[in-house]
């Protein structure tokens, strides 16, 4: 038999190539393979180790942004690459194309594809795609394939149900079979203790070692009931190096007594013996790592990887919380940083340690963490890939899935403008934030964090901040409010070309004004504190574009109760505002709020002012003060004749148009009673 | 198509049959009769360009007028409207859904130059090529707008840029290639500038570059200025004015020698389409002037845009329309600056909002004044523009 295996790019995809390989290649030593991936990827080092056979083909990532000109090239690359595969698969003509996704392996099944539509290959292709959410190509290639395995329910949507079978993810056999005590044994663990295992995959995390070391502090009460387990990786770079960071870290807390019950290790030679020890671990939602834990049977606190692509990591994550098996620790936005203050994502050791310390007490959720976890992970996953495999070659016919349920919806999109649409419904559906599921809410605020931490480009420049900025508003995500203030505060200057071209500081306008539209407009003045209100009235008084005053303006006049003394006199300083569209709103907001009976002196000069809409605002706050009772009629009736009241604007009037509108009211509010006259049979069938 | 040299038919003699099957309807029916008797003598008037330039105008306006109210309901009827209407809940707002006219302004220009206009002269197929042209992209726009029923899902800015820049570099390969172009030899490819005399420069064929870019940013900038009722469309009849004089100097030899510009036999023509383009223009005004009942949307903003960007390289002059469409020129601006600059760049708005009639509109001027100050703008640039005939 030929084989041929495809995928790459990263272990996810690697690895279950490499283990049906492996498992193929013992029972039938004859058989011959060829793997294809890319040069310089991760495959290109792990598979002639292997012993494989490896050629490559020319194909490169899809494109992250949307732009005409990068879909092109790529279309131009998976072209020739379709070309160079279709090549190999008429030199090498294998029986079976096994496929584990990515762009990696799209040349190669859609060269498949073409091949067969023209009856020159009659090859099976099986594709294996792994992660919860299948990417676009392997979508598309699972319309040409015999038979798709993946290994969440929720996948198998994506798919056709007579071609897709639910086969899990395939673990090295060392896994399979794990013994407690001869590994506390052998790492000198003291066997009544609840063992950590804490690691960030074979490179190390940055997030992962830095919550861990933090964590510390607050587990040292209970060290006589835990033992920690921390791999910190290897990886040395971006300016972090994991061991020596991680070392002075742990320095620096200056505990006692840490050696009895926290263990650090650069790498796990032998991984089994640590999950074997290990009562929970905390880990990264790469599928592989979740799959080994979920195999050993241990609860997982997952730390999704926050900038993995379409944040798959954190879907993995949910699948496996929704599941019972895991907790999610998202990474949370932070202001700080090494060399250049920035936001940054991490997870505070104070929520680890609380969900650590959970588990510890609480044996029985433990317990059916594990069970879960056991029953998620399908044990005979290499098994069930290579009867899938034999039926393709004798070609008998599949069995369909039946799924029991229906699958749900995945969740909130990638794009930043459909997700804040998304949530904006969401949050209509269910009534407010008070609506959401602790879980769901959870996960839309870390979707908040993940925003603030881009520095990426979106509409704006830092328009991905921009976009987070906004969710923190929409979520009331009151945890947020201090970093967004910092970033409405945030006064170093843009580059000296931009600011020559009429920019100011690096968080730009749009986004400051967002800051005061979004989170502290929604949340409320009240509820952000004394930070956000210095905050606003800084902005007001000394924010050089003009959207930011006008919002303050706006936020004061609206949430501000009449008779804060402080409040109005910034808005009177403000007066002096050299923009109209800030004067507009300061005038409004001092209608809505003053009470100085001096007030009318400074709207005088506005009689005459030369924008007529400040002049109407002045008669509108005039009409305010005397409503409220500041000013008395007798001063303001000899002021009215001085008013300007000319104005380049009208209403005008569509009589046609007005009656159109009037009988549409008629029928909406004619409905609305209908409606409600049916209401209550109605809302039952809702 | 044989005859370009031939401009005007010699007076006395009988067209041929072959020159009969060439010509436009009303201009070969014309010449073929007056040689008839001496009674259709007056048909003579036919061979002047004056005379068929201001026919083609009044046509074009009564063809509008006449037809317009007609089309317009039976556009109206076939769904053709700006916006979508929902009778679920109050309509707010003072903008009431407008049918997109259009193809009453294209079919208004091509019935006239069809009557009146040479159609084998290179000139002319070259305008209408780029009038059918553009108005089916931006038919097309319009189209897609109604059938999803928002203007978020028209045809995507990069299509339409690929098309627009498709037909100008056909429209620039002929426009150059010695044996195509209708312009006279070793003149297609001098760069002309206003205020001077003779010609600054020979880009050879980097002039094609400078045609496309030319032909797409004015197509766009028209485009962009159609914004409010009547805005773009009386700018753009005071451009055609400028520029079908500027034609109509350039064709006419001695005119030409007099204020020293390059002759170019044939580019009468242009001046043809440019009165039938004015009026046209008016007559649409008829019905679009503020409170409109029909709007041109991008069929007729696309094709006028179109039409004025290859008018503006057929007469050579192309720099002048710096001047000549300076609201457009600076509605395009302001995008630029807005979007690109401002947006994408500082993260801020320069504008309250752009293009720059909705930043005024954003400050409260009422749009009928907003429109009528850009046409004072428009008019009065336009007479700097024609004060260039003799000031250089």
């Amino acid at each position: 038999m030929r084989y041929l295996l495809t995928g790459g790019g990263t272990g996810g995809h690697v690895y279950p190539a490499l283990a049906v390989a492996d498992e193929l290649r013992r029972r039938d030593p004859e058989a011959q393979f060829l793997y294809v991936g890319v040069r310089g990827r991760l495959e290109e080092s792990v598979v002639p180790a292997r012993g494989y056979r490896l050629s490559f083909v020319r194909v490169r990532p899809f494109p992250r942004s949307k732009s005409l000109l990068a879909l092109i090239w790529f279309a131009m690359h998976l072209g020739l690459g379709i070309l160079g595969a279709a090549f190999l698969l008429l030199r090498f003509r294998p029986h079976v194309i096994f496929g584990t996704g990515g762009f990696v392996s799209a040349p190669v099944m859609f060269a498949c594809g073409a091949l067969r539509k023209i009856g020159l290959c009659s090859s099976r292709l099986f594709v294996y795609s792994p992660d919860a959410q299948p990417g676009l190509l392997n979508q598309i290639a699972g319309r040409l394939a015999d038979r798709v395995g993946v290994v969440f329910e929720q996948a198998a949507r994506w798919f056709d149900m007579k071609r897709v079978a639910i086969v899990g993810f395939p673990v090295r056999r060392e896994l399979l079979d794990l013994d407690r005590d001869a590994a506390r044994i052998s790492l000198g663990i003291p066997g009544d203790r609840f063992v950590v295992l804490a690691f960030g995959g074979s490179q190390g995390s940055r997030v992962i070692n830095r919550a861990v070391v933090d964590a510390l502090p607050h587990l040292h009460g209970r060290r006589g009931e835990i033992f920690v387990l921390h791999g910190t990786g290897r990886i040395s770079s971006d300016g972090y190096d994991a061991v020596a960071d991680t070392e002075t870290d742990v320095a620096a807390l200056g505990l006692v007594d840490l050696d009895s019950w926290y263990r650090r290790y650069e790498y796990f030679d032998q991984i089994e013996l640590a999950y074997a020890a290990a009562d929970v671990v905390v880990c990264r939602g790469g599928m592989s790592t979740l799959t080994e834990v979920g195999v050993a049977g241990l609860p997982a606190i997952v730390v999704p990887l926050s900038t993995a692509a379409e944040d798959h990591q954190a879907v993995n994550a949910r699948a496996l919380e929704r599941a019972g098996a895991a907790r999610v620790l998202f990474e949370e936005a932070a202001w700080g940083g090494d060399q250049d203050a920035g936001v940054n994502l991490g997870v505070p050791g104070k929520n680890l340690a609380a969900v650590v310390v959970e588990l510890l007490e609480a044996g029985s959720i433990r317990k059916d963490m594990a069970t879960a976890a056991r029953q998620l992970q399908r044990r005979d996953s290499l098994e069930l890939i290579l009867q899938e495999i034999d039926t393709l070659v004798q070609g008998r016919r599949a069995r369909p899935l039946a799924l029991e349920f229906p699958v749900s919806d995945s969740g909130p999109p990638a794009d930043p403008n459909r997700l804040l649409h998304y949530v904006r419904n969401r949050l209509q559906e269910v009534g407010g934030v008070e609506g959401l599921c602790p879980r769901e809410l959870a996960y839309l605020r870390y979707q908040a964090d993940r925003y603030l931490a881009s520095e990426g480009f979106y509409e704006i420049p830092l328009g991905r901040r921009n976009v987070g900025v906004k969710l923190v508003g929409m979520l009331h995500y009151e945890e947020r409010i201090d970093l967004v203030l910092t970033l409405l505060g945030d006064r170093r200057p843009a580059s000296a070309l931009q600011r020559w071209a009429g920019g100011d500081y690096r968080h730009p306008g749009i986004l400051r004004r967002n800051a005061i539209e979004f989170p502290l407009t929604t949340i409320g003045l009240d509820r952000c504190g004394a930070a956000a209100r210095t905050a606003v009235l800084d902005a007001l008084a000394t924010d050089p574009y003009f959207e930011v005053r006008a919002a303050a303006a706006r936020l004061l006049g609206a949430q501000v109760q009449p008779g804060d003394v402080e409040v109005e006199a910034a808005l009177c300083a403000a007066l002096a505002d050299r923009t109209d569209a800030v004067l507009v709103e300061v005038l409004c907001a001092l209608g809505r709020m003053g009470i100085r009976p001096a007030l009318l002196d400074l709207l005088r000069p506005f009689y005459v002012h030369h924008d007529w809409r400040c002049r109407q605002e002045t008669v509108h706050a005039l009409d305010r003060l005397l409503e409220r009772g500041v000013l008395r009629s007798e001063e303001v009736a000899a002021d009215i004749e001085q008013i300007l009241s000319t104005s380049p604007n009208f209403e005008p009037i569509f009589p046609l148009k007005n009656s159109l509108e009037s009988l549409a009211l008629r029928i909406h509010d004619g409905r609305a009673r209908e409606n409600a006259a049916n209401g209550n049979t109605a809302a039952h069938v809702n | 198509m044989g005859g370009r040299e031939r401009t005007l038919p010699t007076a006395i003699r009988r067209p041929t049959l072959i020159e009969l099957e060439n010509g436009p309807v009303l201009y070969y029916l014309g010449t073929y009769l007056q040689h008839s008797g001496e009674a259709l003598s007056f048909l003579r008037l036919l061979d002047s360009i004056s005379f068929r330039a201001i026919a083609g105008a009044i046509t074009a306006l009564l063809f509008t007028i006449v037809f317009g109210d007609r089309i317009i309901l039976g556009l109206y009827r076939r769904g053709s409207r700006d916006t979508k209407r929902s009778f679920d809940f109050a309509v707010t707002g003072t903008r009431a859904p407008k049918t997109y006219g259009g193809p009453l302004l294209v079919a208004a220009v091509l019935a006239s130059a069809l009557l009146w206009c040479q159609l084998h002269e290179g000139f002319v197929l070259m305008t209408l090529s780029a009038v059918v042209w553009f108005a089916g992209l931006g038919y097309i726009d319009d189209h897609l707008k109604v059938r999803h029923g928002t203007s978020d899902r028209g045809l995507s800015e990069s299509a339409k840029l690929v098309l627009q820049f498709l037909f100008s570099l056909i429209f620039g390969i002929i426009y150059v290639l010695e044996p195509l172009s209708p312009l006279p030899a070793g003149l297609a490819t001098q760069l002309y500038l206003p205020f001077i005399k003779t010609p600054v420069l020979d880009l050879g064929w980097a002039y094609v570059p400078f045609i496309m870019f030319t032909v797409v940013a004015i197509a766009n900038s028209v485009n962009i200025a159609d914004g409010i009722d009547g805005l773009a469309v009386v700018p753009v009849a005071f451009a055609v004015a400028v520029y079908g004089t500027f034609a109509y100097v350039a064709s006419h030899a001695r005119i030409a020698e007099f204020l020293i510009f390059p002759s170019m036999p044939g580019a009468g023509e242009v001046a043809v389409i440019c009165c039938i383009v004015f009026g046209a223009c008016l007559g649409f005004l008829w019905f679009n002037s503020y409170p409109a009942n029909v709007i041109m949307g991008d069929t007729g903003s696309m094709a006028l845009g179109g039409l004025l960007g290859t008018v503006v390289v057929l007469v050579k002059q192309e720099f002048l329309f710096l001047l000549v469409g300076g609201v457009f020129v600076g509605e395009a601006l302001s995008v630029i600056i807005q979007e690109k600059i401002g947006l994408r760049w500082l993260g801020r708005r320069f504008f309250r909002s752009a293009p720059i009639h909705h930043h005024f509109q954003a400050q409260g001027l009422a749009d009928t004044k907003i429109v009528i100050r850009f046409w004072i703008v428009a008019g009065i640039l336009a007479l700097i523009g024609l004060a260039t005939l003799k000031i250089r």
